[in-house]
């Protein structure tokens, strides 16, 4: 198995009148190809950013400071300027045109919130159209559509409907067209930012399991970032948890649920209901995840964390193995 | 298959209304009212404009109108059998555009050495009016034709539409053919008795210099339709574009654009037109580019504003996440969200055009006094009135309120079709 996607420690920060918020520190992460990552944390902890990060899209006035990020492509991509070649590249020496050419290509990024994330002028249709002509201006129209359609048929959405609004579809078929636009190009890596949030149950069950087919079909690799840690049981084959925008914990799915090693993961799995255990006690993490803006020296958790030991409140702990096989970043582990 | 092919081609026009027998029969009232007034309205204004050709000046009003019949007739049948290919399969969108321009030019290169042999006539206005008035009845002709279905199903929105541009269409072709179809020469003085009323030989009467008024409102419409198209056609591509490039780049492009554009609103609309009218010197152009001057900050402003919140949408985001350059982001996903109220600016701009260019007129900055113009009848017609001569002023009033509504209609018509949410 080949690494498809090395992040090694990005810094976003983000300049804000109040001051410089540290959105991610010193992020590592390490996902081979084919199989789906799932990033979990709190509102606000840098999920999204991290998701976006690799997109180099920080939303303004966000920055990446420092870091590196290797894609590895497994093709050439012509560019106007100059092409990328295949193999691994590190994505923050490309240009503002290389990078766009990748985005869509090879990575492609799905919205929390179908209802807005479509073009209200422009029929589904137009936008196959768009985003392939963006990518290879060749391409002629009715081959576009063609492709439109085959795509939307295999999501469950007749292919006819290509002529249509966006405002003449339901929630969950929108975000089917936008995961059916995400993978027109047939990308290498989805992130898919909360893709079910804003949808019902049943159909956010029917969308986890057709991304899952769509895994399979396309050989795709996956970022899930989500906070419903019930969805990433699911679908993800390893967890991160992001915590005040450091990784917290690194592990495959069973291990993370099955043997949590950082006191912050422990703490979310209790706070998740399960109806099997109807007479499990919900507990809440007392406190609340610090200001990004006032820097806590040492362990980010520290203050809320009943296991704090005085090295937490002085130095930051490093991402080392832990016993379940993952990685953790928590001084109760470090053995000298 | 084949029969199909043929009966669309020999229909040509309206082969998409296709009549059946039963859809006569299951109509109700109302349709049949409205059918009866479409049609009997259609046939009374071809009679006049037959009855207008027949006895005008020129002496060859019939051969022009046939002329142009013929034309819009070729055309449509050139679209249609474009159409049918494209449907078929054997066309694509872009070649089939590229042969009908290529079609175009051949029969121009054809037609026009043709014509300047046969034909002793002063040509620049001959083919001036045929090209125009067969151009404007092909593009009527299509309107109806690729409009019907979309009417259809739009309502409201789809009649208001197809009303305003069929008066607006109408109007222009008059204007196209005015030369060939009036009974007088429009600006030739003591063609009859002064302030004669409508009688008639002059059926409309005649002004106060014994000009015929028929003649006038016939060709005035002239003027007024250059400058209102001129200057929205000016303000609408520097106001638009100029507003999506500051608010797009932001900063100092920003900073500085919107400055030029709030110092020119600043001034009263009607004095920088004159300022500018008399810096120029009188005539059409020069009256719509004055117009067009004091109407660019309101474009300008209006977009700018709709940009600013258009581009933090999360569709715009998820375009630029999937790739797309730049002039896609602005002309594909933010300019079309933007136009709805450009557009609405635009329909005040158009009435707003006439009246200005009414008011340079009125100070001696418009035009020259023996143009026909309906602006330069309406305020010298107000003095006969005090006289009782109720009609100089009447028809070219109602002139200018017919083509005022009719821009309104259609304009408030496009909004609502390029719109599609407002679609039901």
């Amino acid at each position: 198995m080949t690494d498809l996607l090395r992040i090694e420690n990005l810094v976003v920060e983000y300049a804000t009148r109040r001051g410089t918020a540290r959105a991610l520190d010193k992020a590592s992460i390490i996902l081979e190809e084919n199989k789906t990552l799932g990033l979990a944390g709190e509102s606000g902890c840098g999920k999204s950013t991290l998701g976006r990060a690799i997109m180099r899209l920080v939303p303004y006035p966000g920055k990446i400071i420092e870091g590196e990020i290797f894609l590895n492509l497994d093709q050439p991509v012509s560019v106007k300027t100059e092409d990328i070649p295949m193999g691994e590249v590190n994505l923050m020496n490309l240009d503002e045109d290389q990078m766009r050419a990748l985005r869509g290509r090879m990575i492609a990024y799905i919205f929390q919130d179908p209802m807005t994330s479509l073009n209200p002028m422009l029929t589904i249709g137009d936008h196959f159209i768009q985003i392939m002509q963006a990518h290879d201006p060749e391409i002629e129209d009715e081959a576009a559509l063609d492709r439109a359609k085959e795509i939307l048929d295999g999501l469950g959405i007749l292919p006819e409907r290509v002529t249509d609004y966006p405002h003449q579809f339901s929630g969950g078929m929108r975000q089917r067209v936008m995961i059916g636009l995400g993978l027109a190009l047939r990308p290498r890596l989805l992130i898919s930012d909360e893709p079910t949030t804003s949808l019902d149950v049943i159909v956010e069950a029917q969308i986890l399991e057709q991304m899952a087919e769509l895994k399979d079909k396309f050989n795709l690799t996956m970022i899930l970032i989500t906070h419903n840690l019930g969805v990433l049981a699911q679908t993800a084959d390893d967890i991160a948890i992001i915590y005040a925008g450091r990784i917290m914990e690194h592990a495959s799915t069973d291990a993370l649920f099955g043997n949590p090693q950082h006191p912050y993961t422990k703490a979310l799995l209790e706070a998740v209901p399960d109806v099997s255990k109807p007479e499990k006690k919900l507990t809440w993490i007392p406190g609340a995840p610090p200001d990004l803006m006032d820097f806590i020296p040492g362990c980010m958790y520290n203050p809320r964390c009943p296991h704090a030991m005085d090295i937490c409140r002085t130095t930051v702990p490093t991402l080392i193995k832990s016993k379940s096989g993952g990685k953790v970043a928590c001084w109760l582990y470090e053995e000298e | 298959m084949d029969n199909r092919q043929d009966t669309k081609l020999v229909s040509g026009v309206f082969y998409q209304l296709s009549p059946k027998r039963e859809s006569f029969q299951n109509q109700s009232r109302t349709w049949w009212i409205i059918f009866i007034i479409v049609v009997g309205g259609s046939l009374v204004l071809l009679a006049g404009l037959f009855l207008l050709a027949a006895q005008s000046i020129s002496q060859i009003g019939i051969q022009v109108v046939l002329i142009t019949f013929a034309i819009a007739i070729c055309m449509m049948i050139i679209l249609s059998i474009k159409d049918l290919k494209i449907e078929d399969g054997t066309l694509t969108t872009a070649r089939g555009y590229a042969l009908f321009i290529v079609m175009c030019v051949v029969a121009a290169l054809i037609l026009i050495p043709l014509s300047l042999v046969f034909l002793p006539l002063d040509s620049l206005t001959f083919w001036i009016a045929t090209v125009g008035g067969g151009l404007t009845l092909s593009f009527t002709g299509l309107m109806i034709r690729d409009f019907y279905p979309e009417l259809r199903e739009r309502g409201t929105a789809g009649i208001l539409t197809i009303s305003g541009l069929l008066i607006v269409f109408a109007i222009v072709y008059m204007t196209f053919l005015a030369p060939f179809i009036t009974p007088y020469l429009p600006f030739s003085i003591n063609v009859g008795p002064v302030l004669d009323p409508p009688s008639s030989e002059y059926p409309l009467g005649t002004t106060a210099l014994g000009q015929d008024l028929l003649s006038r409102v016939i060709a005035g419409g002239a003027t007024m339709l250059q400058v209102a198209a001129i200057s929205v056609a000016v303000c609408f591509t520097i106001g638009v574009p100029v507003g999506l490039l500051a608010s797009f780049r932001g900063g100092l492009t920003d900073r500085v654009l919107s400055l030029v554009m709030d110092s020119i609103f600043a001034f009263p609309g009607l004095v920088l037109a004159i300022a500018i009218a008399a810096m120029l010197g009188p005539g059409a152009v020069n009256m719509a580019i004055s117009i067009a001057v004091v109407y660019i900050p309101s474009y300008f402003r209006v977009v700018r504003s709709q940009v600013l919140t258009v581009r933090e949408l999360p569709y715009v985001e998820a375009a630029v996440v999937m790739g797309a350059r730049d002039r896609d982001i602005m002309f594909r996903y933010i300019l079309p969200n933007v136009l709805p109220s450009a557009v609405v600016v635009m329909s005040i701009n158009f009435a707003d055009a006439v009246l200005t260019a009414a008011g340079l007129t009125f100070v001696g900055l418009g035009l020259p006094v023996d143009i026909a113009d309906w602006g330069w009848d309406l305020t010298s017609g107000r003095n006969q009135m005090i006289v009782g001569a109720w009609w100089v002023s009447s028809f070219p009033g109602l002139m200018v309120v017919i083509l005022a509504l009719g821009f309104t209609l259609a304009g408030d018509g496009l909004n609502e079709i390029l719109t599609p949410k407002l679609q039901e």
